[in-house]
């Protein structure tokens, strides 16, 4: 097992909702300013409680990069696949815009992109690991709610975190084995 | 006024004294213009611009239209199919139209899905670089595929003068595959929806069969309708058996369709409060719940069947109007159940989701681009099918 | 982490967001970039590669530090400095946006004259020649027409660029600087400086326990503040916030109290109240560092838990509970200094006993407390002005006007000065009382303004007084870099190059972590901009073409002016001055300019100010609990509370605050930030909606005394029933911004201009509106 398993950490505790990840995400990626155009957004979650006990949290995320992947799987010419890492990407002069992924989709992940006129959401910035930098969104955040790292490794960051917290994931009854974790604190 | 066709037999150009065709190749016409302005639209700004799908409902009205439309096509050749491969005497009486109709209308359901999809001409060459075989969509353009070319070759046995013994023989063959193809072609359409992770209410094998069955009461329907259309609403006595037999196969069509339907909706309701229930209650009492009673439930259902029962469908005239109602109904059915499927939302319309929803649903109406898409469609339906009423010979020999 | 090693897949991948330099080349014309001139945002040497340059984000105050990836000349991406450790290698959404600046298509790009009527926004584009032969001209003109050249207002923000709008404005010799900190901090400094000298930094990486009043870090971003208070927050930290709002920062809270609006002062001399009578301060460093505690001792008597209950709406236990934490956790407890305190007309005096609390439990200058910043000295060049017989001084020093800025029912109240401000900054001025003297043309007329990154407009309160204002001037000239709406109303608009387009002089950043940042320019400026360097140099050249314009000063002291401002400074390139700035220590230019900061240490510094003997910069020289100055001057030397202006039955208070996502009404026509919000809303509290009968989305009117604007609603439990809010930064009124023209409301439009006289801060939570539904 020398292959690499990206995934995404987060520990939400620490969000402030300040939105640099979205706009990080859509600067590096080109992501154009449409409605509807984004591949990660920040969610502020029900308020709890009755005035004065109140209690809110926020929800980042974007693409899980399910490794029981809906999107892949209906993806009549393949422009959607999956990175030897495991990385869900989307190869924009493949693409057909047939949709089918986005009715696939249980994240709400994906989005036109008009410029390449073909689907677009996160690829967990595959084209800057080479360079050995992480993913826009990850290098920005302010609290460092974001951790980007490879689950193969048990010396990286993420498997540490998830060694030692529990964690949720998204929609797991949709059983796609998502790559992004929820730290439970 | 019936309709006066010389029997010199096997000339296939032949033009029909009827006025009939007329107005409706004018209406073809003018919608093929309208939607011929929207092609423009499309390809100068954009589906994003044009249309009003969106990012939470990204198939719509035209998707719903393909699907009328395609299914009702292999609805078609199934009957025709049964015509030529089972030798089912009524059905071969009006064979020329049948496949007529077919192909025009599945020509008709490819300009929706040819506007629908970005990059049409990328899938014909992607679906043979790098097919996903486990894709539905790629067996949607394999099974479509050879439906439209086995329809093409039935047009020219059909229009063949001369025909042979062994023309007859292929007729057979062809008209079995027409008809199996079809049935694959439609009941995969069903599973090019039950094979989204995202949308419980498609899930189930239920999906494929009710597309079957409806595809083949709306074969049924639609010759009904142009054969009224076509005899100035007085369908010489001799096809009476004909029609009296697609009456039958509506009503039976009809009745089974409502079943399935009524098991769908109730199973549905019971995954409460899971995306299927949601989707149920969107039709029921959401935002497609007009769709749903008046268009589903009474148009497609109710009033049809209550004509074809007291009528035993016997009277043309009145399976004529059964059949236009149907048809109309018919579109609220395909319409509302791909709509319905992607109404609950994949995340909470909650500050920041980029989600907004209305009592917990996403919203999506068609937008006036593609209205006119679908105004395409049925002009080039219209147009094409009464081109060849006004210019072909449609009648159908009898056989010897 | 290294990724290194990862080949890129086997599959053709993403085509624009490749890093080869065609695909970054071709993403390059996409989307943000669209409506600039393609040729002119190519950059103008045709410069090919990609190349990272470090620099500073100049979106908010901050100075974090910024790695601009540039490919052919055209900027690609902004990312965070890893090592500029001030702001803990981030960058914020705004400081992520900063990429759009320079091609923004609202940019302005050549020097505007205008030509209609002011207002309309009418410009014609003129050459800087031109641009600086008018300005230059008007500065004459009316330094003869008014023999006064005070008469000319200068009005600018902080910023790197700032000291050479004031070489320029020293130049021509008005006394009259009009700065920000009275629209902003100055209260904050005032309060705590008059305790201990200087205006501290809070070490929150260390504190156990934390006293937050409305500094609303979670989204009023300060660096290293906001992030330190969540990402390296000590295990088991507790925070206390108190707000009327339930914000980001309450919502990271251990205890957010919904304090009434203006009543914080109650809570801590109640907390103050608590630890005194209890006994738990701490004696020995009370002893030695801090002066009258005596009489605090007698002073905080009546100011128990439980009369403060019934004023600010916290329950006494709960009072009592936060004393006993915090001098629990003394010397790592700390009440947080705060930075926008241009709250109320009694603001000082709040933040006066924040300090008092923090020293007499002896949370100063510790790891954990509050901790005086350092900072890393710089060298400076100091150049000679000519002493101008026609410069008069300070209009607002002398100005007595200021009681009709005060509520009526504080007008009299002992201990709030009613004539001029008691200690005005003579570089910041304060805001309010300025603009009050020039209306009123007291003590002399104020005739021409000249705005430098400072939109008068939008960031004062009362802004139908701010075009009065405007009304009354002969010559009206701004220096931006958009069309603000004090440059919509301008005659004339200098456009700057953006911060990614120029060389700024250092900055040392004083803190707990002191750094030295600068900025050198990551692209060529696009389009005909200069830097306020050059518009100063051309402006000055111009003016020594004018003899009159020195004819009241010595020639021998205009000869020396020349050299060593004009010819040493100003007719120099920047890099120059930046080197010049940094002379003192060995390789720090060259490190700046590959690394984008300098530092001296990583490492905090604490105790300096602890040892035996520190004179604290007080009349005493000690940490005045009891101020001897405040004495002098009349006003009370120990905090005394006053309850404040409430509302009329029916009327609610507006309060201030700020997002995450836009800098005060300074970014709201940048798209990235557009896309996050479009307009702002009022938040009212759910009952209050009910009873008014409105729905969240509802347009409601809002109506202070001076003015009303029409905004959607947002019915929330998030804030108390007393008070309403709005975000600043919308309901612009300057049509060259094109995505927030009209969208939303003005904060401007409707506040009141209190003020606070002790510092001479502006008192924004003073105001009282009116909600209907619309
Ligand atoms: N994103 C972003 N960050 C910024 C800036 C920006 O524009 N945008 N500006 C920067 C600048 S210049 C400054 S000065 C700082 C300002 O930062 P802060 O000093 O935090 O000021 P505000 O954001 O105005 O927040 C004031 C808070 O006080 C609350 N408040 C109102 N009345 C009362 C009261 O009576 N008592 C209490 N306890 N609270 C009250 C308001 O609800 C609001 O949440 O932010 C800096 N950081
Ligand atoms: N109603 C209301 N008023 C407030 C506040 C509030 O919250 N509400 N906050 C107060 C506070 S804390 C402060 S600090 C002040 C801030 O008051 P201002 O300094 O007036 O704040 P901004 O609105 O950011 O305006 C800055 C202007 O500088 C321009 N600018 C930006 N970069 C450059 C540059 O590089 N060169 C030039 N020449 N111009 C540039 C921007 O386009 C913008 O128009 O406002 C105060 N006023
Ligand atoms: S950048 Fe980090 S803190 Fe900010 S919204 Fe995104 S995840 Fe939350
Ligand atoms: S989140 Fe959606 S787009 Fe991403 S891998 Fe899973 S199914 Fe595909
Ligand atoms: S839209 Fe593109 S990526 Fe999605 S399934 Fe169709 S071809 Fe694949
Ligand atoms: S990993 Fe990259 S593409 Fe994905 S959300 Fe973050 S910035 Fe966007
Ligand atoms: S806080 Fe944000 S806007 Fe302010 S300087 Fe830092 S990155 Fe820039
Ligand atoms: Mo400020």
């Amino acid at each position: 097992m020398n292959e690499k398993r990206y995934a995404i950490v987060l520990d939400t505790k620490k969000c402030i909702n300040c939105k640099a990840c979205t706009v990080a995400c859509r600067a590096e990626n080109h992501v154009p300013h449409e409605e509807g155009a984004y591949r990660i957004w920040v969610t502020a979650l029900e308020l709890q409680g009755k005035f004065p006990d109140l209690h809110q949290d926020y929800e980042p995320s974007q693409c899980q990069h399910c490794q029981n992947t809906p999107c892949e799987s209906v993806c009549p010419t393949r422009a959607t696949y999956k990175s030897p890492e495991g990385v869900v990407l989307v190869d924009y002069d493949k693409c057909i815009l047939c949709k089918a992924c986005m009715t696939a989709c249980p994240y709400n992940a994906r989005f036109v992109h008009e410029h390449h006129k073909a689907i677009d959401k996160c690829t967990f910035c595959y084209h800057r690991l080479p360079e050995g930098r992480e993913p826009a969104c990850v290098e920005t955040c302010p609290t460092k709610v974001r951790v980007f790292g490879d689950l193969n490794d048990p010396n990286s960051q993420v498997s540490k975190l998830l060694d030692t917290n529990r964690y949720y994931r998204l929609k797991e009854d949709r059983n796609t084995n998502p790559r992004l974790y929820y730290i439970i604190k | 006024m019936s309709t006066h066709v010389e029997k010199t037999g096997n000339s296939l150009i032949q033009i029909n004294p009827s006025k009939a065709p007329i107005p409706f190749i004018i209406i073809g016409l003018i919608l093929l213009a309208i939607g011929g302005y929207a092609t423009l639209q499309v390809l100068f700004k954009g589906h994003e611009a044009v249309y009003g799908v969106t990012r939470e409902v990204p198939w719509g009205l035209l998707i719903s239209t393909y699907a009328y439309f395609v299914i009702t096509s292999t609805g078609l050749a199934f009957i025709g199919g049964l015509g030529h491969a089972f030798g089912f005497e009524k059905y071969s009486k009006v064979s020329k139209r049948i496949v007529v109709m077919a192909f025009v209308i599945l020509l008709a359901g490819f300009t929706q899905i040819g506007m629908e999809i970005g990059h049409p001409i990328r899938l014909m060459i992607y679906m043979i670089l790098s097919p996903n075989l486990s894709a539905p969509i790629v067996w949607m353009g394999v099974f479509y595929g050879i439906e439209l070319v086995i329809l093409a070759i039935e047009l020219y046995l059909v229009f063949k003068p001369n025909q042979t013994a062994k023309d007859h023989e292929t007729a057979k063959v062809v008209g079995f595959f027409a008809l199996l193809v079809g049935v694959f072609a439609t009941s995969n359409l069903g599973y090019v929806f039950g094979s989204l992770n995202a949308r419980p209410f498609y899930h189930g094998v239920y999906f494929s069969t009710f597309l079957v069955i409806s595809g083949i009461t709306a074969g049924a329907a639609l010759l009904m309708v142009i054969h009224n259309i076509i005899y100035g609403w007085n369908i010489p006595e001799k096809l009476n058996g004909t029609m009296n037999a697609l009456g039958k196969i509506m009503g039976m069509g009809i009745a089974l369709m409502a079943f399935l339907y009524l098991w769908k909706i109730l199973s549905s309701i019971y995954t409460q409060p899971g995306d299927a229930y949601l989707s149920a209650m969107a039709l029921i009492k959401g935002p497609l719940s007009k769709n749903f009673w008046i268009g589903e439930l009474g148009l497609a259902v109710v009033i049809p069947f209550l004509i074809i029962a007291f009528t035993k469908a016997r009277n043309t005239r009145a399976l004529g109007v059964a059949g236009i109602i149907f048809m109309i109904g018919l579109f609220f059915t395909r319409y509302d159940f791909i709509v319905a499927g992607q109404l609950p939302p994949m995340r909470k319309a909650l500050e920041g989701s980029g989600v907004e929803a209305v009592n917990g649903l996403v919203q999506y109406s068609p937008s006036a681009g593609e209205w006119m898409i679908f105004a395409l469609g049925w002009g080039l339906f219209l147009f094409l099918y009464f081109m060849a009423e006004k210019f072909l010979n449609l009648e159908t020999e009898e056989h010897h | 982490m290294s990724f290194t090693r990862l080949k890129l897949s086997r599959r053709k991948f993403l085509a624009a967001s490749g890093v080869t330099l065609a695909a970054a080349s071709m993403a390059g014309g996409l989307s943000s970039i669209k409506a600039v001139a393609n040729d002119e945002a190519k950059g103008k040497l045709g410069e090919l590669g990609r190349k990272f340059v470090p620099s500073s984000c100049a979106m908010c105050v901050n100075k974090c530090g910024l790695i601009a990836e540039v490919v052919n000349g055209k900027i690609r991406k902004l990312n965070p400095n890893p090592k500029f450790f001030k702001s803990r290698a981030m960058l914020c959404a705004r400081g992520n946006a900063g990429v759009e600046e320079p091609y923004n298509p609202d940019r302005l790009k050549a020097p505007l004259l205008r030509v209609g009527k002011r207002g309309e926004g009418q410009f014609k584009e003129i050459s800087w020649d031109e641009a600086f032969k008018i300005v230059a001209k008007n500065l004459d003109e009316i330094k003869r027409k008014y023999e006064n050249r005070s008469a000319v207002a200068f009005y600018s923000t902080e910023g790197f660029q700032e000291e050479f709008f004031h070489f320029l404005v020293q130049s021509y010799g008005s006394a009259n600087t009009v700065r920000h900190p009275t629209l902003c901090l100055s209260s904050v400094i005032q309060g705590w400086s008059s305790v201990f000298g200087t205006y501290p930094d809070a070490d929150l990486t260390q504190a156990e326990f934390v006293i937050m009043l409305g500094a609303n870090r979670g989204e009023a971003l300060v660096t290293p503040d906001s992030i330190d208070f969540q990402k390296n927050r000590p295990k088991g930290q507790k925070i206390v916030y108190l707000d009327p709002r339930f914000t980001v920062t309450a919502s990271k809270a251990d205890k957010w109290y919904p304090v009434k609006p203006g009543t914080d002062l109650a809570f801590i001399l109640a907390v103050t109240n608590v630890i005194v009578e209890e006994g738990l301060y701490d004696k020995e460093f009370v002893d030695k560092f801090t002066f009258g505690f005596d009489k605090l001792k007698e002073h905080i008597k009546p100011y128990t838990p439980e009369w403060a209950e019934k004023e600010c709406e916290i329950s006494a236990s709960e009072i009592r509970w936060t004393a006993h934490e915090f001098a629990k956790y003394a010397p790592r407890s700390l009440v947080y200094p705060g930075r926008r305190t241009s709250w109320y007309v009694n603001d000082v005096y709040l933040r006066r006993a924040c300090a008092i609390l923090t020293a007499i439990v002896g949370s100063f200058d510790v790891p954990g407390g509050i901790v005086p910043k350092s900072s890393i000295p710089l060298a400076k060049h100091d150049p000679i002005f000519p002493f101008f017989d026609m410069s008069k001084g300070r209009l607002d020093v002398s100005f007595k006007g200021i009681k009709e800025l005060l509520p009526e029912d504080e007008r009299t109240a002992a201990g709030l000065p009613t004539d001029s401000c008691t200690f005005l900054g003579e570089k910041d001025g304060s805001w309010l009382a300025f603009r009050e003297a020039a209306l009123r043309g007291e003590p002399y007329p104020i005739k021409a303004i000249i705005a430098y990154k400072q939109n008068l407009v939008e960031s004062a309160p009362n802004r139908e007084k701010t075009l009065k204002l405007f009304e009354q001037m002969d010559f009206i000239c701004t220096i931006e870099i958009q069309m603000s709406e004090t440059a919509w109303y301008s005659d004339l608009v200098l456009p700057e190059s953006t911060y990614l387009e120029r060389w700024d002089p250092c900055h040392s950043l004083s803190g707990i972590w002191p750094i030295v940042t600068f900025r050198q320019p990551v692209i060529e400026p696009l389009f005909n901009t200069k830097s306020m360097h050059e518009i100063a140099a051309g402006i000055v050249n111009e003016m020594l073409k004018i003899p009159s314009l020195w004819d009241d000063a010595d020639s021998a002291d205009v000869e020396d002016f020349k050299a060593t401002l004009v010819e040493e400074i100003l007719n120099k390139p920047t890099e120059e001055f930046v080197k010049y700035q940094l002379s003192k220590y060995p390789g720090a230019f060259d490190q700046i300019k590959k690394e984008g900061v300098f530092y001296l240490s990583d490492k905090p510094v604490y105790g300096k100010m602890r040892k035996e003997g520190t004179r604290f910069k007080t009349k005493s020289g000690k940490i005045e609990l009891y101020n001897l100055k405040y004495e002098e001057k009349g006003l009370d030397p120990l905090p005394v509370y006053r309850r404040p202006s409430q509302p009329e039955p029916g009327k609610y208070r507006f309060i201030l605050g700020r997002h995450a996502w836009n800098t005060h009404a300074g970014t709201q026509n940048n798209e990235y930030l557009h896309m996050i919000q479009k307009e702002n809303s009022l938040w009212i509290n759910t009952k209050e909606a009910i009873r008014l009968g409105i729905k969240s989305g509802d347009y409601v009117k809002v109506k202070s005394k001076v003015g009303e604007q029409i905004v959607k609603a947002y019915v929330t439990e998030k804030i108390r029933p007393d008070c309403v809010f709005y975000a600043h930064g919308f309901g612009r009124i300057s049509k060259g911004l094109s995505l927030v023209y009209k969208k939303g409301a003005s904060q401007a439009a409707i506040l009141e201009d209190k003020i606070e006289p002790i510092s001479g801060n502006a008192a924004m939570h003073e105001t009282f509106v009116e909600i209907k539904k619309a």
